[in-house]
């Protein structure tokens, strides 16, 4: 095996193909994946506000299944399926606004959760603002996998959370990949 | 030399996802073709147009901490909820299940005929006081009593509401509770008119009635917002409001019972002022950036 390889196989995350160690308890679970629910919660219904209303449900229904969702190794693909589900069902009743984003960046830059520079802070949402226009031209299933393959999911783990099978996810990352690069190319993306 | 690589493999080769085999055998086909080898490259660029791209979205910050004690509130509350609901169950329900063995049209019999009893009991009061008030104060009260039993917790929670706010302000009595009131109410709207065809005009206490319309124009906006309302939220603010409803149903009927003690309307004026207070306290979080927190 060349180096190449075996540096490759090195840098493969250790939670691809571990076997569940048990089951976490909530607080554990909350601490390693509220941030990927909240996330995954805002890139689908673009408004941190409703994120945090997903997120809330997402672990309150984790709360109630304790006994009933899978164990560590599945628990992050169990609760982004999940925040995919209530982020749908919440955006079916809502409208998308920036305006509401806007004014809840500027409460919590007031409560001291974002430290940016106003400036920045605005770069950073118009960079955001260009990447989801260029998510909205990409067509489902090929979105949700590139979304949870940024969020450093497996194959195996984005396959359950889509409810897809999972000899399909390269292909389809491979696709998803392929179209966004064209969209936010004739965005304006920086390349 | 190998076949070469379609698009899918090469992203699971670039991905990590391949087993050690497969990654051995791409690794040594790219070494080899110049196709291949220039759609890896360019893979490459794209992974990292990407990544670069959507790094944004997935680098802002996460409010770890509000998030933390939102979490916490929601699962107490659920916590709360199901002791409540199995008390509820073993409790009060275990003790009018013997109603509900009749069958619903039983009960509402039972809840009508008690209804009528219950009438016949303010006609003879009527009668005897031939004041109106007697009627206005009684109505409500026996309108809630005959529904409670068999009613979910839930509507004991709206009753209240109903009575209080809208029924006083814009009279007929009579009829406004009995749109929003369940069955058996029904039946005490019918027997209304019998009862009080002469008119019958509520007697507020003087500077009641600004209380009331400040509280039913709250109550108006409360109402068309609370679609979008925190489940949570709402819970607390119906479990308030019937405490305050509950607490102006008990200094009003004081008040009337003692039209003489000033300190029994101070304490009526004194939980209206309270109801106020909640009603503004949830408009203002429904209109204002409540959100936030």
């Amino acid at each position: 095996m060349n180096g190449q390889a075996r540096a490759l196989i090195e840098s493969m995350p250790n939670d691809i193909g571990t076997e569940a160690v048990g089951p976490l308890s909530f607080d554990e679970a909350f601490t390693l994946h509220h941030r990927a629910v909240f996330r995954t919660a805002r890139a689908v219904v673009r408004d941190s506000a409703i994120a945090e209303d997903v997120t809330q449900e997402v672990f309150l229904r984790l709360y109630r299944n304790l006994n009933a969702t899978p164990g560590e190794e599945l628990l992050r693909a169990w609760l982004l399926r999940v925040t995919l589900n209530v982020a749908r069902n919440t955006l079916r009743g809502q409208s998308r606004s920036m305006v509401r984003d806007n004014e809840y960046h500027k409460s919590t830059a007031e409560t001291g959760f974002s430290v940016d520079a106003p400036e920045e802070d605005y770069e950073r949402r118009m960079a955001i603002e260009e990447a989801r226009r260029a998510l909205d031209k990409i067509k489902e299933p090929m979105r949700s996998c590139l979304l949870l393959k940024q969020q450093g999911l497996s194959y195996r783990e984005i396959a359950i959370s889509l409810s897809l099978k999972e000899t399909n996810i390269g292909s389809l990352v491979a696709r998803g990949r392929k179209e966004f690069a064209r969209v936010y190319g004739k965005i304006g993306g920086k390349r | 030399m190998t076949r070469c690589l379609d698009e899918a493999k090469l992203q699971s080769y670039f991905d990590g996802e391949l087993s050690l085999d497969m990654m051995e055998s791409v690794t040594s086909h790219l070494a080899s073709c110049v196709t291949c080898a220039a759609a890896a490259r360019e893979l490459e660029e794209e992974s990292a147009l990407v990544m670069s791209a959507l790094a944004a979205e997935f680098e802002t910050s996460v409010p770890t901490e509000r998030l933390r004690e939102r979490i916490d509130a929601a699962v107490l509350g659920d916590r709360v909820a199901a002791a409540e609901a199995t008390r509820m169950s073993s409790g009060l329900a275990a003790f009018f299940s013997g109603l509900f063995n009749f069958g619903t049209q039983r009960t509402l019999g039972y809840a009508s005929l008690a209804v009528v009893v219950a009438f016949a009991a303010i006609f003879a009061a009527v009668k005897l006081n031939s004041t109106t008030n007697t009627v206005n104060n009684t109505q409500p009260n026996t309108s809630v009593a005959v529904v409670t039993p068999p009613a979910a917790p839930i509507e004991k929670v709206a009753t209240p509401v109903s009575t209080g706010t809208t029924a006083p302000v814009e009279i007929p009595a009579p009829q406004k509770p009995s749109r929003i009131v369940n069955k058996p109410s029904y039946q005490v709207a019918k027997y209304q008119p019998s009862v009080s065809p002469k008119p019958a005009p509520v007697k507020l206490f003087p500077g009641e009635r600004s209380y009331l319309q400040t509280i039913a124009k709250l109550d108006s906006t409360i109402k068309s917002n609370q679609k979008d309302m925190r489940p949570a939220l709402q819970v607390e603010y119906q479990r308030n409001l019937a405490v305050v409803d509950r607490a102006i149903a008990a200094t009003r009927s004081a008040a009337k019972s003692n039209p003489n003690d000033p300190d029994a309307a101070d304490f009526m004026f004194a939980a209206y002022q309270s109801k106020v207070d909640l009603l503004n306290t949830i408009a203002d979080a429904r209109l204002g950036g409540g959100r936030g927190h």
